[in-house]
């Protein structure tokens, strides 16, 4: 076969494209969290990799892999709902720091009840996919059926969220009261409920996210740090694509994904985060709304 | 706060006469002899009778802060020579820790930004202090001190420039990343910063000839290394201190106050938002360093292990518990980190948990996280500020 699918250059971007997926989704996230609430929430990993361990805990009692999907959405779904009603509601109109410090003690609490009940050991999710790469003419492809799965699970993930935003009364619900609530709250919208619908969306999005990367062989299962360094590389690409922009979110994510993946090959494994943070120095000094945003003048 | 203090002139004084007396009369019993003990005595005194002049605070409150900094420096620095070496090591740490917040607390008091990467800063002033010192031993510790702030500083102003000009999370966020990027940092310039295993100081830090010649000679109590640096690390915090209490109170203090509260108001009125926000920043990341280098300086190494992120959030939990935004918020915060290995021993011991189990190890993260949690919902200026608005509605209810 064609050399050129095995070369180094196209392995990195395949590897790139699959840690991408993932760092988009994560920014997807919390972007969608952002736009509607304006709270950057710093839980987005912690969160998710909570729901997880609920979900995957029942393996133990020989649940397939699918059943225990389902559970850890579901457990998702619950979690980002009662965070929003029961911590965040209080904090809307308060000064920019205390929703900071609540979601980062948030983070602290989650990950730490997680060590103390399931303990800091990796532990080794079952993938329903083979994670060795196919081979072509002998030589690694960099490509694998879970990869594959990987990639096209958060290109469903993207798709449904962008129509269910575009195309339904949901959506257009949604997007109303994030821009307008007060409007949106004379005309008829409960914006209460949508804002709780929005954190447990944004919540499914980032256990998705969880399970495809504590799943894969690339990093070496679930611990209660797993979505740490995700969520510093979601947060560089929500930020480089622009807070308030869900595309910019993705492709700011996947690009990110490519570059970072280029410069393990090519420089080494610690250049990487600190190519990752001087991209989001240049981009913020370049353009500080965001690459992918168009610039809104602040009215006073 | 002129009234208020007329009005406190004599309870204030007599406090500071039992403060001084009780010095004398220690000093008088001990068996530590010397000239050291007179000194602080006479500074004691010295400190209280320029404190009692009530019309002195208001014509030079920069002498009167000097004053009650000196003050307090005495009286501390008097206390470690009666602690145990370990007691004096937690209160050494405590010290470095309340420069760091101290730091922070002016970073969010004055323009209402916060960072989560004061950990890594920490790391910048551990490491460069290592490094410099391993390269030059002969450097006065004070110079190296500086290098390492300024060090500090540097990177405060690279990371502040593009973050805090923005509105929003962005200074949160970057620093959050730098925090997590920062062990990587370290280990990309592994042949000068020691890979995983860290730094070592060449030479244990000890007291010169001179300040071991005003003791008791023979067995004169500096000699032991870890005094020696917890009486350093109680003096630096005390300069860090009085610094930051001018600056609180300076031309670019009230701007920064005013940025706070209103930036609409403070742009309008002529005062630079970004160049303001970058220099709280970068005021709170050399800050940061000076108590890092305090670190490496106290446990005479510096390893990449502690300057994790959990190291900065940490420090985000002390001083929001302690009161953000207050300068006694820091030593409040300072005290309980000091004292939080201690504590939580304690609480294991007495509920009879397994100290290697999961839930004792991680006992530390769910109390400071969750303890996060309620002050911020319930009390959002911490202990400090909890203090002040219980003061303010005892002094409401009495009568005149």
């Amino acid at each position: 076969m064609d050399p050129f699918l095995t070369s180094r250059i196209v392995s990195d971007i395949l590897g790139g494209l699959t840690n991408g997926v993932t760092y988009g989704m994560v920014a997807l996230s919390l972007v969608l969290i952002w736009r509607s609430t304006g709270i950057l929430n710093f839980a987005q990993g912690a969160m998710p990799m909570f729901a997880t361990y609920v979900g995957f805990g029942l393996l133990s009692y020989h649940w397939g892999y699918w059943p225990c999907v389902v559970v850890c959405v579901v457990a998702g779904l619950l979690l980002g709902g009662l965070t929003e009603r029961l911590l965040v509601r209080g904090l809307y109109g308060k000064p920019e720091i205390n929703p900071i410090v609540v979601m980062v003690g948030f983070l602290i609490v989650l990950e730490a009840i997680a060590a103390s009940i399931w303990s800091s050991t990796p532990r080794s999710l079952p993938s329903p996919f083979s994670s060795v790469d196919w081979h072509l003419a002998g030589k690694p492809l960099s490509l694998s059926p879970f990869t594959v799965y990987e990639i096209s699970t958060a290109l469903v993930v993207m798709i449904a969220v962008a129509a269910l935003f575009r195309f339904t009364k949901l959506g257009l619900q949604l997007r109303a009261s994030a821009l307008a609530p007060e409007v949106s709250r004379l005309l008829g919208v409960r914006v209460g409920r949508l804002l709780t619908l929005g954190w447990m969306l944004a919540t499914v999005v980032g256990v998705i996210t969880t399970i495809l990367v504590a799943g894969g062989g690339f990093f070496s299962g679930l611990t209660p740090q797993v979505m740490d360094g995700i969520f510093a590389y979601g947060f560089i690409a929500a930020a480089i694509g622009g807070l308030e922009s869900p595309v910019g979110a993705i492709v700011a994510g996947v690009v990110l994904g490519i570059v970072n993946q280029f410069v393990d090959d090519f420089v080494n494994q610690n250049a990487v985060i600190i190519i990752a943070l001087v991209l989001l120095i240049v981009a913020l000094m370049i353009r500080p709304s965001g690459v992918f945003t168009k610039i809104a003048h602040r009215r006073v | 706060m002129t009234r208020t203090w007329t009005r406190q002139r004599v309870p204030i004084a007599i406090a500071l006469a039992i403060v001084a007396t009780a010095i004398s009369l220690v000093s008088a019993t001990t068996t530590r002899d010397g000239v050291a003990f007179s000194v602080a005595v006479d500074v004691a005194i010295a400190c209280l009778a320029a404190l009692t002049q009530a019309s002195f605070k208001t014509s030079h409150p920069v002498v009167t802060r000097a004053a009650l900094t000196l003050l307090g420096l005495d009286v501390a620095i008097f206390i470690t020579f009666f602690l145990s070496s370990s007691a004096n090591f937690n209160l050494a740490t405590g010290a470095a820790m309340s420069i760091v917040l101290l730091g922070l607390s002016f970073l969010t008091g004055a323009s209402g930004q916060i960072s989560l990467g004061n950990g890594a800063f920490m790391g910048v002033g551990a490491f460069v202090m290592a490094i410099w010192a391993n390269h030059h031993a002969t450097t006065p510790i004070v110079v190296t001190l500086l290098i390492a702030v300024v060090c500090g500083a540097l990177v405060g102003l690279l990371l502040g420039l593009p973050a805090t000009r923005l509105r929003g999370p962005y200074l949160a966020g970057m620093t959050l990343a730098f925090a997590v990027a920062f062990i990587f940092i370290l280990g990309s310039f592994s042949s000068w910063t020691g890979g995983d295993s860290g730094l070592q100081l060449p030479t244990e830090v000890t007291a010169p000839r001179w300040l071991d010649g005003l003791f008791h000679a023979g067995t004169s109590p500096l000699t032991t290394s870890t005094l020696y640096l917890t009486d350093i690390a109680i003096v630096v915090a005390g300069v860090a201190f009085f610094f930051m209490a001018n600056l609180f109170t300076s031309r670019i203090g009230r701007a920064m106050r005013l940025i706070r509260d209103n930036d609409v108001a403070a742009e309008l009125v002529g005062i630079s938002l970004p160049r303001t926000r970058v220099i709280a920043f970068i005021v709170s990341s050399a800050y940061a360093a000076l108590g890092g280098a305090l670190f490496t300086l106290i446990n005479n190494a510096a390893s990449p292990s502690t300057y994790s992120f959990a190291l900065s959030v940490t420090i985000l939990s002390l001083i929001v518990i302690g009161g953000i935004g207050t300068i006694s918020g820091a030593v409040i915060g300072g005290i309980i980190y000091a004292f939080s290995t201690n504590v939580i021993s304690w609480i294991t011991s007495q509920t009879g948990l397994n100290p290697q189990g999961n839930f004792a190890s991680q006992l530390n993260g769910i109390l400071f996280g969750g303890l996060l949690i309620v002050t911020m919902l319930f009390a959002p200026f911490g202990i400090a500020g909890a203090v002040r608005m219980l003061w303010r509605r005892v002094r409401l209810r009495r009568p005149g």
